[in-house]
């Protein structure tokens, strides 16, 4: 019964997603714009799936995943500034280290002018700091709040770091002015196309790929560990290396996101990875409800959409309308719309049989 | 030594101002008033080419005048024009007689004479007579109004190539009131008689005075002359100064970074304060406790506005009020959101991080609708300077008042926690709620107090934040994520961690700062308490004993 409504969502998601825009675009119907945002969409969705994994499924609070994304964006973003480079100052040199007056390309630049490298960079550095990071604070058992603050005090100084010119990366104004990727024009309606379905592709495999492990021992552990992290680690369970293991993922999933994200906009800066973007991530997820991969991914397609209808509605009223979006969720809908959706169907088809027994799903959540 | 170098100079002094008295200022005044008053066609040109060969700084501000075109007859006496003041809706300008001294026109009453430009007679001084005042321009700025003009025309004279450039500013220092523009001054003239200072003891004595009258540039002088001085016996002298000096610098400078990162600590405290009795207590992350500072410092501004523009009294009163009102006010808002949403989340302290951060979003953005994007409240006049400890070093006293408005909230606290039977219920219910609440607490009460408390506190800050900076809507922001870095380095709950966690963060941050950029202090910081947390996971104070987790 479950399963079959699942695959119902699903067909009706892919039919949307995968055959009406693309189809629609392709005969003028809905413009490029519409798609590329879409595809934008699809990049925060990947995120929110880390964000579900790491908080939903395993009870950590990070507030970094937006650093994460970023370092995914940058890698490919400096690639994409390498490569057309030449062509509008002279110099092999991006435009902005021109104006610094920099003379020669700075050492940590030079593997991304390879894209093999920049993407393997892209996903090794997320996943090298995660795992840094990530091991000194979960050895210390620091967890809950302080995890939260503490990855957040890391968001704030990375952000800072980034936003300074002599860390060569573009400063305030990120990097930008994005030409070609492999010999395609990003502004070409045809690329852009590409890369949405290329999210779109990566989104679901990504949900799949989560959905399995949720579900195998792996998974298990990890919601072990929410529900109680001692009583788990007292049936001898390594809960270090399970939480370094999903930090990490989710770090990987971010910098995947990044890497989607960079091209499509056209632009990455600072402003990405703020303590405040992150925050956002986590409310996706939230909002969408979280322990629940579906609830993730609608919630981010959502938030997103909300966002840009009203930003060119009511341009001011957005943070009222998302700061009152935040405290209502958290205060009434526990476990998002999602769950409220749920709970509201379960409701109906409870009238007609009044002895029916309490699902398991109720039980497990508390 | 430095007595010889003193006594000398003091004598220099003397016989310039003896020979300007005797016979030169009769002489000056006759062709002053040639010049307002010409006897014959030619004779007010000769009595300027007279005035201008004389180079006599008493005749500066006279000749500036001239130059500047404000002169005006007034009595049969010269006298020029002050900036405009609005009285009544009329422009009018106050009085300055030019020659034998610059001195305000007093009226019969004692008070300054302000009139119009319309009721003085304009002297009439032709182009080409303005013309011949051309070599004495440079120096017509040593007799500006403005002392800080004064200072940079001292320094100018350096390059001037004029034979006499010494004796017009030892004649100009001697008209000198004002103690910086002084102190600028007489270093440029050390330096120029340093500078051709012949035997070996002469220079060492110019170099005492240097020192003993320590101005801005002093080291950069010593060293150049170190390096490159004439009289080769004295360089190792100036060499020795410039070390003694660079010493002395360094200390000051440490000093300094101390003094302005306790200053920044006792900020953090005030602001870590309230958010760790509240976390403390009731397990909740309040990330919109930087907006009760930020509604602190809007309700400083509207207090102000209250006073300035409604009441009409521009007084440094308002500052007293607002400390109590925007302790109130926040804590209003404290208790509102208390009611409102905290109540719900007690002991889910990522649930209440997620929905105050919400909270923090519309208040922000409320801010904004309201008072616009900068604001800034005019500091009171009390609180403007600094108190001086030794010369080149000054602590200005808005941070002595914050440090000072610290320790007094904070004995306040302590005394209250520890002291007062709120206290003891607030750590009843801190220690153990269920306990507390068999016990007849009513616990729910003590959080809405406690929380009306904190958010106070945070209200307190954002007043005192208003006289370093200014007020803008995501003020708060900017400081919560260093707060709450100091109560996780505290300890949850604890006063002491509070304190000796927010002075330890904002002092490192000061001294890392000083070696390393801003940015690279703050990651440093963060790396500091993540090494730190290895050892102390529970911050600096934790609880005692073995309490279960989950």
């Amino acid at each position: 019964m479950e399963k079959i409504k699942d695959y119902r969502l699903y067909l009706a998601f892919l039919a949307l997603f995968l055959i009406l825009l693309p189809v629609g675009n392709l005969l003028g119907l809905v413009s490029t714009n519409t798609i590329s945002l879409w595809g934008r969409y699809f990049c925060f969705a990947i995120v929110a799936i880390g964000v579900d994994l790491i908080w939903g499924y395993t009870g950590i609070l990070s507030m970094c995943q937006a650093f994460f994304f970023c370092l995914g964006g940058y890698a490919l973003a400096m690639h994409i500034v390498l490569s057309g480079a030449g062509a509008s100052n002279g110099s092999d040199l991006p435009d902005f280290m021109v104006w610094n007056q920099v003379q020669s390309l700075p050492f940590f630049w030079v593997p991304f002018q390879s894209f093999g490298l920049a993407i393997i960079l892209g996903l090794l550095i997320p996943a090298a700091f995660a795992f840094v990071f990530g091991y000194f604070i979960f050895r210390s058992r620091i967890k809950g709040v302080y995890m939260a603050i503490i990855t957040q005090a890391l968001a704030l100084a990375m952000w800072l770091l980034f936003l300074r010119n002599e860390t060569m990366l573009g400063g305030t104004n990120g990097l930008t002015d994005f030409k070609s990727l492999l010999g395609f024009s990003l502004s070409a309606a045809n690329v852009k196309l590409g890369l949405y379905l290329l999210s779109l592709i990566l989104l679901c495999c990504f949900y799949y790929l989560s959905k399995k492990l949720v579900n195998s021992k792996f998974g298990k552990v990890l919601q072990a560990i929410r529900d109680s992290e001692s009583r788990t680690s007292y049936t001898a369970y390594r809960v270090l290396d399970y939480k370094l293991a999903i930090f990490i993922f989710s770090a990987v999933l971010a910098a995947v996101a990044g890497m989607l994200y960079a091209p499509q906009t056209g632009i990455i800066t600072p402003g990405r990875m703020d303590v405040k973007a992150s925050v956002e991530m986590v409310m996706w997820v939230a909002l969408g409800g979280r322990g629940k991969l579906k609830g993730a991914i609608l919630g981010a397609l959502t938030v997103n959409f909300l966002y840009s209808i009203c930003t060119s509605l009511f341009p001011d009223s957005w943070l009222f309308i998302l700061g009152f979006l935040f405290v209502i969720t958290v205060l009434y809908f526990d476990k998002g719309f999602f769950g409220a959706i749920e709970a509201l169907g379960e409701k109906l088809k409870r009238k007609p049989v009044p002895g029916r027994p309490v699902s398991e799903h109720e039980s497990v959540q508390s | 030594m430095k007595y010889i170098g003193k006594m000398l100079l003091g004598l220099c002094l003397c016989l310039l101002v003896l020979k300007n008295a005797s016979g030169q200022s009769d002489s000056l005044g006759i062709y002053v008033g040639n010049v307002i008053n010409p006897p014959n066609d030619s004779a007010r040109a000769e009595a300027l080419q007279r005035l201008v060969a004389m180079r006599d700084p008493k005749t500066f501000p006279f000749l500036g005048a001239i130059n500047g075109k404000k002169i005006y007859l007034f009595r049969g006496k010269s006298v020029t024009t002050g900036e405009a003041e609005e009285i009544d809706g009329k422009e009018l300008f106050p009085l300055y007689f030019l020659y034998p001294e610059y001195k305000p026109v007093n009226d019969k009453a004692g008070k300054q004479m302000k009139t119009s430009t319309a009721s003085l007679e304009k002297a009439n001084i032709s182009r080409s007579d303005r013309l011949l005042l051309n070599p004495v321009l440079p120096y017509l700025n040593l007799a500006n109004p403005d002392p800080k003009k004064r200072s940079i025309a001292y320094g100018q004279l350096l390059n001037a190539s004029d034979s006499t450039r010494i004796t017009i500013l030892a004649g100009a220092l001697n008209l000198e009131q004002d103690q910086d523009a002084l102190t600028a001054g007489k270093e440029v003239l050390y330096q120029m008689k340093l500078n051709i200072a012949a035997s070996e003891q002469e220079a060492k004595a110019y170099m005492d005075s240097l020192d003993n009258n320590w101005g801005e540039n002093v080291t950069v002088i010593l060293k150049e002359y170190a390096a490159t001085g004439k009289v080769a016996g004295a360089r190792a002298y100036a060499a020795e100064k410039v070390a003694g000096f660079e010493v002395l610098q360094g200390r000051i400078t440490k000093a300094q970074n101390l003094f302005s990162g306790i200053s920044l600590g006792s900020i953090l405290i005030l602001i870590a304060l309230g958010l760790a009795i509240v976390y403390g207590l009731a397990g909740i992350i309040n990330m919109a406790h930087g907006e009760f500072m930020m509604i602190g410092a809007y309700s400083t501004f509207c207090v102000q506005s209250l006073f300035m523009e409604v009441l009409g009294i521009r007084s440094d009163l308002f500052y007293f009020v607002s400390l109590p009102v925007s302790f109130l006010i926040a804590g209003v808002f404290g208790l509102i959101l208390e009611r409102l949403v905290i109540r719900h989340l007690y002991s889910r302290p990522l649930e209440s991080l997620l929905a105050t951060w919400g909270v923090s979003l519309i208040l922000v953005q409320l801010a904004r609708s309201i008072f616009g994007d900068l604001t800034a409240v005019k500091a009171p006049s009390f609180l403007a300077g600094g108190w001086q400890v030794m010369p080149h070093l000054i602590l200005p006293y808005n941070r002595l008042f914050i440090i000072g408005l610290t320790i007094l909230v904070v004995s306040l606290t302590y005394l209250m926690l520890y002291r007062s039977r709120l206290g003891i219920r607030i750590r009843a219910v801190t220690q153990n709620r269920s306990m507390s609440s068999c016990l007849g607490v009513e616990t729910r009460k003590v959080d809405a107090i406690t929380f009306f408390l904190g958010s106070g506190l945070a209200g307190m800050a954002g007043c005192a934040m208003t006289l370093v900076g200014n007020v803008v809507p995501d003020m708060g922001q900017t400081y919560i994520v260093d707060s709450f870095l100091v109560v996780v380095t505290g300890g949850v709950g604890k006063i002491a961690g509070a304190i000796v966690s927010g002075l330890g963060i904002g002092f490192l941050t000061k001294v890392l700062e000083s070696f390393y950029e801003a940015v690279y202090g703050k990651v440093l910081i963060l790396a500091l308490i993540i090494i730190f947390l290895q050892f102390k996971p529970r911050g600096l104070f934790p609880d005692k004993g073995r309490i279960a987790e989950d």
